[in-house]
């Protein structure tokens, strides 16, 4: 294990001074933050905040595997930053995680697991585990203290079948077979404990998914937008994984426009922005010729 | 004397162990920490009982927007109602019908915007039994602004604007913050999505950093604009959707019209 906190000897590319990279977080810039913090405080402003995902994720087990949603919403305080951001991220092939809270954490905490994931592939030389993925998520978000916003739902099938997870900020983990996640949770939730059953063929799992997102989707402010599914299958099955981004669309905004006249006024004329100066010149990289004779045949 | 068993004021040193003094502000109780408040109410059961605040407002979102014509005014407000994360109705509407020429858009905290509105209509309605006529515009834009600085210390969270036509028949737009301040203005927006809506406006009704001339709006013009406003503040501000209540008033009275928006 002590490999994986051992970045020294790792082939990166060395800095200018000769200094060797560090892994992990930098806490240099802390006081100077809070600092400006407080001065922005006093001027009446407020600091700039950390874009979260609102959110509704959700997992199922199904007869042949697993099936993963999540709604595509990003929200910094009330405003939507990103209308379709993607919150079902790779970790292996076989394995894939939902996530909610602050986006950058959910999205570079995967994404280490994901890499510690190939090295540990490498050196083992077998398909990863889902309790691999859930154990170092664990241990890292433990280390943390719930500091690291990342509320997951892990799902994904292995030689000892199918998967899912769902993993809070502080580190608890709890192995289910449905699980939702985000602001939305609770409308997802509702869906499932009235439709969700044992051993549902595949079509079944992803419209009880689609359905449970849709309610995260209208009922919740902090959701929005889009649905995307991932299938996972086992091994016995034939294993496979399916991703489906924007599998269901009900939010179009084209449909709305296309609802009334748009106004003559959006189509602002040529002359219409006011020129200040003007300037012409042509770049050192260009050089001009006389046109060349045309070939004569 | 202490071999009698009487009490001693001020016992000795060791006597008894020093207890800190109970907390009073909810920031000092057990329940502070770097996580910040807890959500239950302990009821000094097992924590020594201190302060909660109770907050008496509460956002239940929305959006309005008003913009005035020659001889007209477009009036619009969402007519989503929420609170926190959570949808309360997708169908209570903003505007508010004061006289025949006259309308309130109001977003807010709903029960202040409903009690301002009765207050409003109860005085209306002595004027009109003093005077002897509807009152006017101008009038009730005053009136609102004294009503909204009666509260100066513990003000209405509406956030208002009045539309209607003047005495000359010219549309007219009233825009007001929290305490009264009001002014006289080509168009208003406000609510929670009022920082979409009023860049848009700026560049599609009054033509700023334009160079264009700014053509003469019809109503179909203006409200085609005002429909294009809430989708696009629909897009980005989580408090707005659902469906855009638009009124016309015009001379020839008040016309209303649904427009559905997105749900999500």
């Amino acid at each position: 294990m002590a490999q994986f906190n051992d970045m020294s000897s790792s082939g990166l590319e060395q800095l200018p001074t000769g200094e060797r990279p560090r892994g992990g977080f930098a806490f240099d810039l802390c006081s100077r933050d809070q600092q400006i913090g407080t001065s922005i405080a006093a001027g009446g402003g407020r600091l700039p905040q950390a874009m979260k995902t609102g959110t509704t994720i959700v997992g199922v087990i199904y007869k042949d595997g697993v099936v993963l949603g999540a709604d595509t919403r990003a929200t910094g305080g009330t405003e939507v930053c990103d209308k379709n951001c993607e919150k079902i991220h790779y970790l292996s092939d076989n394995i894939y995680c939902c996530g909610a809270g602050t986006a950058a954490d959910t999205e570079k905490t995967t994404e280490m697991i994901s890499s510690q994931l190939e090295l540990h592939r490498l050196n083992t030389g077998m398909q990863s585990r889902v309790v691999t993925a859930v154990t170092l998520l664990k241990r890292m978000l433990f280390r943390y203290q719930g500091h690291v916003s990342a509320a997951l739902v892990l799902g994904g099938c292995d030689v000892n079948g199918s998967h899912l997870y769902h993993i809070y900020p502080h580190g608890s983990t709890g192995k289910l077979p449905y699980v939702t996640m985000g602001s939305g949770s609770l409308a997802a939730m509702s869906v499932f404990e009235t439709d969700w059953k044992e051993d549902m063929e595949e079509a079944e799992a992803i419209e009880v998914v689609k359905q449970a997102i849709r309610a995260g989707i209208f009922n919740d402010l902090g959701s929005g937008s889009n649905v995307d599914v991932t299938v996972i299958r086992k091994p016995e099955v034939g294993g496979g994984t399916t991703v489906m981004r924007g599998f269901d669309t009900p939010n179009e905004v084209a449909d709305l426009r296309a609802g009334y006249t748009r106004p003559k006024a959006i189509v602002v004329p040529r002359g219409a922005t006011a020129v200040l100066s003007k300037e012409v010149s042509l770049s050192e990289l260009v050089t001009v010729e006389d046109a060349p004779e045309p070939m004569a045949f | 004397m202490a071999e009698f068993g009487a009490y001693e004021v001020g016992g000795p040193a060791a006597a008894q162990p020093s207890v800190p003094p109970l907390p009073i502000w909810s920031s000092e109780g057990p329940s502070a920490g770097e996580f910040g408040k807890r959500d239950h109410i302990d009821h000094g059961v097992t924590e020594n009982p201190y302060e909660r605040r109770f907050s008496p407002y509460d956002f239940n979102g929305g959006t309005t927007l008003a913009v005035s014509g020659k001889d007209f005014v477009v009036v619009a407000g969402d007519t989503r109602m929420s609170s926190g994360y959570e949808i309360k109705s997708r169908n209570v509407p903003k505007l508010h019908q004061l006289t025949s020429k006259t309308v309130l858009a109001a977003a807010g905290c709903k029960t202040d915007v409903d009690t301002l509105t009765n207050l409003l209509r109860t005085r209306m309605q002595m004027y009109e039994h003093d005077c002897n006529k509807e009152m006017s515009t101008t009038a009730v834009a005053q009136m609102l602004s004294n009503t909204l600085y009666g509260r100066r210390f513990f003000p209405y969270y509406s956030f208002n604007v009045l539309a209607g036509l003047d005495e000359e028949g010219k549309g007219a737009v009233f825009s007001y913050d929290a305490i009264g301040s009001y002014e006289r203005t080509p168009f208003s927006a406000s609510g929670s999505g009022q920082s979409y809506l009023i860049p848009l406006m700026d560049n599609l009704v009054t033509f700023k950093t334009r160079l264009d001339p700014v053509p003469d709006m019809t109503v179909e013009e203006i409200v085609s604009i005002v429909k294009d406003a809430f989708v696009t503040a629909g897009e980005r501000d989580i408090y707005t959707g659902d469906a855009v209540e638009i009124k016309v008033i015009s001379a020839t009275g008040v016309t209303t019209e649904l427009f559905p928006l997105k749900k999500d």
